[in-house]
């Protein structure tokens, strides 16, 4: 896979820029942070409208064939715009455990229904500060589910987990049909990514992979959901970018546009790099899928892209001005959605152990 | 094997095949005078092989091949640490103009050969005392005498002058216009009468920088290489020339698995530093950038394989790297403690994190300052307004000095 994107990858890019645009507004997207458990709607619609649910998933179960780079590449669009449900990462996540460790019985229930959008898949991996503890909360005793995986994004609707858990005596990766699970929503600052506490009680569960290779197939679904993240994550960050960009060029003072002054077009033009870099680094992993490299490739995107959208949030806030923290004009979004997706996926200091890690060579 | 595949192979084993003679042990312990001798017999080997004006006209003694061909070559050739940098500047930026620029074809000709082959090498003169990022703010001076022109002036960190047998100068020749549009540019013989370079000692303990005073130095108007007040407009050139260079993500400095080692070596309070947070996070977000930019520097060469111009992007190299170069090197001095105190200045800053370290501020300045990077990529790339500049339009004799 080159790094160089060809025309119809331009064209997917191009495509789904000009669809988000015309539907995604910031008026519709505040009102979701003060309804706890809701998402935008017109996002996912037009999700399953445009098959980028089915993007990335196997022509025989209902996908499209495409990969990780157009995944990307929508995932950048939706960051731009702020998506408004949290499921195209998660559903992937899910879908691509299920394709890669999953029995016939299983690809044939769940997949088709992933890629058509009417299942969403969310992901139960974290525990707390661990994005793969090494003692799961949630426990797999005779193919049953017991405990409360907390703080799962998207967990509100879905319906079906991967769950990463304690098994007898090992680590299991397992599949859960939600439908019968008690689950709360959890009061978030970016509510409109549909957090739940789901409380599994003796909820049936299916192995796919047992033992410490459920760790690396987990490590392995986080490092890809890790990529369709940062993709987003820079499409965040590049769009506060040009929105600081435009501000500084209108905005005056003392007879002269702000833009002009150097901590301000400087402060711009740094996040200029980090931008870049972080889309350097997105293209790169999402063309190393199934490479041995792979993860490497995950972590650096996913840093330089959590440090992108963190940075290009408080930079372009803080060139607004008093502007820039009111409601109304809607900065605080993209401050909320950068934290939200550094936390999801594992924050940076989880993606620094587990680079260092490879660099090093103390894989595990 | 794709054509470029090929030629990378030939090119890697052409390398391979004269480290003996040229490659890092070869040039141990030499000095500066010994090194360069070495670095002409390197120039003339590499253009006997055909590595020499890669993407240069053939009938200028070049290969005719392409801008990706040289960097593929470059790649290679800055693997093994031959002695090339005494041409870096010569065949960069003064020769292509001389090419570009130069009226007498056969004079060109024969220069550009001579230093392909690395038996001439020419310097550029454009930074003065009171003009380095400001280049339109030169003083140096150029007067009608006779049928020709007398330069009087200093220009300064004029990269190998001491070894150079021409250069390239932007002069003033109109201080009565706006500060641009009095400039000329010419080419001077380095050995003319008049003519005296006075090397700089640098931080680091080298002197391949320049002081250079032109006083009456002649030169005949076949000399120049621009209409007389179309200076910049050629300096300009010069600057855009080959915009993509072979780069290095360690920003010429030590590479990052150098760290790793030495993190791995040492230990912190006890423990191994390798196993320290804020090392881990260091060697974690320095791994981040630099792969960052390996990956825009190979989008840059696949573009220019098919074709295209690659995007603005590339120019976040220097700015980047060296920065990160220079405090990545003060937290490997810090790793070794006083251990690090030992100093040798003639070791090779690729390797070693003293040398690094201490000639780091030079690659932050030289060829554009963070700040000048900073300004090019807001205004350039951003379409953020120009700092405010006061002498705009006025005539450069009338600009308060």
């Amino acid at each position: 896979m080159s790094i160089l994107y060809d025309e119809g990858q331009e064209a997917i890019a191009t495509e789904s820029r000009r669809a988000l645009e015309a539907r995604m507004n910031k008026d519709d997207l505040l009102p979701l942070l003060q309804s706890s458990g809701k998402y935008h709607d017109g996002f996912w619609a037009m999700a399953k409208e445009q098959g980028w649910t089915a993007l990335a998933l196997p022509e025989e179960h209902g996908g499209l064939a495409l990969g990780l780079v157009e995944l990307g590449l929508i995932a950048h669009q939706a960051g731009r715009t702020l998506s408004g449900a949290p499921f195209l990462t998660s559903s992937f996540g899910v879908a691509k455990a299920i394709e890669l460790y999953g029995s016939d019985a299983q690809k044939a229930r769940w997949l088709p229904a992933l890629a058509g959008g009417e299942a969403i898949g969310a992901v139960a991996f974290a525990s707390g500060p661990a994005p793969l503890p090494e003692q799961p909360v949630v426990t797999l005793t005779d193919d049953r589910l017991d405990g409360v995986a907390a703080g799962v994004s998207g967990g509100l609707f879905a319906d079906v987990a991967l769950v990463f858990a304690n098994g007898p005596g090992m680590p299991v990766l397992a599949l859960a049909d939600l439908s019968g699970v008690g689950r709360s929503v959890v009061e978030s600052f970016d509510n409109s990514r549909c957090i739940a506490d789901i409380a599994f009680a003796a909820t049936p569960a299916e192995t796919l992979v047992v033992g410490e290779a459920a760790r690396a197939a987990a490590l392995g679904i986080l490092s890809l959901q890790a990529v369709v993240t940062a993709h987003e994550q820079t499409g965040g960050a590049e769009a506060l970018m040009e929105v600081a960009r435009d501000y500084a060029v209108t905005r005056k003072a003392f007879g002269q546009p702000i833009g002009a002054f150097q901590s301000i077009k400087h402060r711009i033009a740094e996040l200029y790099g980090l931008v870049e870099l972080a889309r350097a680094n997105c293209v790169h992993a999402a063309s190393r899928e199934g490479q041995p490299d792979f993860i490497t490739a995950a972590a650096a995107a996913r840093l330089s892209a959590t440090e992108a959208y963190d940075t290009a949030a408080r930079d372009c806030v803080q060139i607004h001005g008093g502007i820039g923290v009111t409601w109304e004009i809607g900065l605080h979004l993209h401050m909320r959605r950068a934290r939200t997706l550094a936390l999801e996926q594992g924050s940076s200091l989880f993606w620094e152990d587990v680079l260092v890690d490879r660099l090093a060579g103390e894989a595990a | 094997m794709s054509d470029l595949e090929a030629w990378r192979a030939k090119a890697a084993a052409w390398c391979e095949s004269v480290v003996p003679q040229f490659g890092k042990a070869a040039r141990k312990g030499l000095t500066v005078e010994e090194d360069l001798a070495l670095g002409r017999r390197y120039q003339s080997a590499k253009f006997d092989a055909g590595f020499a004006g890669i993407n240069w006209p053939t009938e200028l003694g070049g290969q005719g091949l392409g801008h990706i061909e040289k960097i593929t070559f470059e790649a290679e050739e800055m693997k093994h640490g031959f002695p090339n940098v005494y041409f870096g500047i010569s065949l960069g930026m003064p020769v292509p103009v001389l090419m570009q620029f130069g009226s007498d074809r056969e004079f060109v000709k024969e220069r550009v050969i001579k230093a392909l082959k690395g038996e001439e090498i020419w310097c550029q003169l454009f930074s003065e005392p009171s003009g380095g990022t400001d280049l339109a703010g030169l003083r140096t001076r150029a007067e009608t005498d006779g049928n020709g022109w007398k330069i009087n002036g200093q220009k300064v960190w004029t990269s190998w002058a001491q070894y150079s047998d021409y250069g390239v100068i932007v002069v003033r020749t109109d201080p009565t216009v706006a500060k641009h549009k009095g400039l000329t540019y010419f080419w001077v013989d380095m050995k003319a009468p008049g003519v005296t370079v006075r090397p700089i000692k640098l931080a680091g303990g080298d002197s391949h920088v320049n002081e250079v005073f032109f006083d009456d130095v002649k030169i005949s108007d076949d000399h120049r290489m621009s209409p007389v007040g179309g200076g910049f407009a050629v300096a300009l050139t010069t600057l855009m020339i080959e915009r993509y260079v072979a780069t290095d993500s360690a920003g010429f400095g030590p590479h990052l698995d150098l760290f790793v080692d030495l993190a791995k070596e040492l230990t912190l309070n006890g423990k191994p530093a390798i196993e320290d947070g804020r090392i881990r996070q260091q060697i974690a977000r320095n791994y981040a950038m630099r792969a960052g930019l390996d990956s825009i520097n190979r989008r840059a060469r696949l573009m220019m394989q098919a074709g295209m111009t690659p995007g603005p992007e590339g120019s976040l190299n220097k700015l980047v790297a060296v920065r990160s170069r220079q405090k990545l090197s003060e937290l490997a001095l810090d790793l070794q403690g006083t251990d690090a105190f030992l100093f040798d200045e003639h070791l090779s800053p690729k390797d070693d994190w003293a040398t690094s370290w201490i000639n780091a501020p030079t690659g932050r300045i030289a060829g554009g300052s963070d700040e000048t990077l900073l300004n090019t990529i807001a205004e350039r790339i951003l379409g953020l307004p120009q700092d405010h500049r006061p002498d705009k339009g006025v005539p450069f004799n009338q600009i308060p000095a």
